[in-house]
């Protein structure tokens, strides 16, 4: 599934990123980068980010071209696939999120909160390939 | 004070990377002619400042080399590229965001071949990640892609038969050959994660040694 | 086959029909004398449902089609059950939907044994295999004939065309089968008929 979704967002990364004009603010990058989260935190925060994009960003993202909507609902429905093991992952392995880790996630949502919801949305969609780079470096 | 800017633009403003040798690139505004010359800014995406490429400051060229700014993969990137003439100038013009990662391409894998009278060796080396200076440290790009491997072609030159390989190591041992053969060997490199492949290397050749015995 | 001023009936026997990931849906024709009708195709995955209002795309590909079929196995890329549904077009007339009956997962997709060919080149066993498409990985089974016990298994992802599976004892015969495996679905088909062949020269 995660292939799918590169796929799915290659096909629209540069529709949706010229749709982001702010480069000076980064919803997962800044000020903390994922690729510096613990490793034994990686099960929980991957299962908070899974369900900050379905809650809060693949809704807000409908555009006028047909070709991105589906795309995008593509993408949303791999996530919600992935979103379904995730929560019996970490149903099953109880997986916890280090003060440190749950701080870094709680930046995120501040960044998100710092624009408005349609750009915060597409600016989250458009960093789709930092949340899969951070995955699959992990896997 | 402020310059009076309608010059062209500069056109088709893109990064051209090879083994995370990150390169900008861009044409020269139309119907400029000669004379134009630039600046090259870059920032990271996310952090809130442009800064100047020194170096590429008041260029006539069309490229500047931005790898030493652009190494960190984990970060993704834009420049942007503003022209020069007869005291005018023209607007700033950015590339898309440049993910390193997902965006350079990866050259072929280096081969080296040797043989027996019935087996050959092919030791594969994936080419190292652009570095500062030759006394910095080798990184190669099987370290930056954990899933690396190799698309490997074996040539029988007497039989024409091509066979393939999928490896994962960089070394493959093709045994119970036909002594006294001619072999040529060519390998690629295939990521798939993100989905990446290099071009094929050319083709090295090598014989089987004679059968003593015959 | 209705005249020109009753309802535009709703397209009816609506199914899919699914082999090796790829997915279309097909209908009975809506039939209106002297008249062409159009069909139009939307989709609903489990994300439309749960978190977008249950909203419904349309399918540009298959909008106003005369055909009875649509593929929509671009639009079906998860692993979640979909709604589908059908409408039909005539002039400004138009029907009401004909939707799917229950939904459709990918995961019911028929996956058939993969085409599959041996060669022995001297000691050299060696196998080709069909391209189906990227979703596919191949598992291949072989072994010295009579030591089913002793089978040895290669995963192959990408698919060249001949593929090397192993070097072969001198006159002694090898058999080969292969499936299909989907890691999306993370599923596999049965297997492909064996196959077998000899290496060159005598048995030691």
């Amino acid at each position: 599934n995660v292939n799918e979704i590169r796929s799915g967002f290659t096909a629209i990364k540069a529709n949706i990123q010229a749709r982001d004009p702010i480069r000076t603010v980064s919803i997962l990058s800044h000020p903390h980068s994922l690729h510096k989260i613990k490793s034994s935190d990686k099960c929980c925060i991957i299962h908070q980010l899974f369900n900050f994009y379905m809650d809060r960003v693949f809704k807000h993202c409908t555009t006028e071209d047909s070709y991105i909507n589906r795309k995008i609902s593509s993408i949303a429905n791999s996530f919600l696939s992935i979103k379904r093991k995730l929560v019996q992952c970490h149903n099953q392995n109880d997986c916890k999120c280090g003060q440190e880790s749950m701080e870094k996630f709680k930046q995120i949502l501040t960044n998100y909160e710092g624009l408005n919801v349609t750009s915060a949305a597409i600016k989250s969609l458009g960093e789709l390939d930092i949340l899969l780079d951070w995955m699959e470096k992990s896997r | 004070g402020e310059l009076y800017c309608p010059l062209p633009n500069p056109r088709n403003v893109h990064f051209e990377s090879i083994n995370m040798k990150n390169v900008l690139h861009w044409s020269a505004p139309e119907g400029t002619g000669d004379g134009v010359l630039y600046k090259v800014k870059y920032s990271v995406y996310g952090v809130g400042k442009w800064i100047k490429k020194l170096e590429c400051s008041n260029i006539s060229r069309t490229w500047c080399d931005l790898s030493n700014e652009t190494s960190d993969y984990e970060e993704q990137y834009y420049a942007s590229v503003k022209a020069f003439l007869h005291g005018m100038c023209s607007d700033w013009m950015e590339t898309t965001r440049f993910n390193p990662l997902t965006e350079t391409k990866i050259d072929p894998p280096m081969v080296s071949v040797s043989s027996t009278e019935k087996s050959i060796s092919i030791i594969l080396t994936a080419p190292a990640k652009w570095k500062r200076s030759p006394e910095g440290e080798s990184i190669s790009l099987a370290q930056v892609y954990p899933g690396l491997q190799y698309n490997v072609s074996v040539l029988n030159k007497k039989t024409k038969k091509r066979w393939w390989f999928s490896v994962s190591n960089d070394t493959l041992v093709v045994p119970w050959l036909e002594p006294g053969t001619a072999y040529c060997v060519s390998a690629q490199i295939h990521v798939t994660t993100p989905f990446l492949n290099s071009g094929f290397s050319k083709e090295y050749c090598i014989a089987t040694l004679k059968d003593k015995t015959a | 086959i209705l005249d020109e001023d009753a309802l535009l009936p709703a397209p009816q026997n609506i199914s899919i029909i699914s082999t090796n990931m790829k997915h279309f849906l097909t209908w009975s024709p809506v039939t209106i004398q002297g008249e062409t009708v159009r069909y139009s195709v939307e989709f609903q995955g489990e994300y439309e449902r749960e978190y977008a209002n249950e909203s419904w795309i349309p399918i540009c590909e298959c909008s106003l089609i005369t055909a009875t079929v649509c593929n929509i196995t671009e639009d079906i890329s998860a692993t979640v059950p979909y709604n589908l549904r059908v409408r039909a077009d005539v002039g400004a007339r138009r029907s009401e939907w004909g939707t799917l009956k229950g939904f459709f997962n990918r995961i019911t997709t028929y996956l058939t044994p993969p085409l599959m060919k041996i060669v022995a080149d001297g000691y050299h066993l060696l196998v080709e295999l069909e391209d189906m498409g990227p979703a596919f990985q191949f598992c291949i089974l072989y072994w010295k004939k009579g030591q089913e016990s002793r089978m040895q298994q290669k995963m192959v992802k990408e698919i060249s065309s001949t593929l090397h599976l192993d070097t072969m004892e001198a006159g002694t015969d090898y058999c080969v089968k292969a499936q299909t495996y989907v890691e999306a679905i993370n599923r596999s088909s049965n297997f492909s008929q064996m196959q077998c062949v000899r290496a060159q020269g005598d048995r030691s």
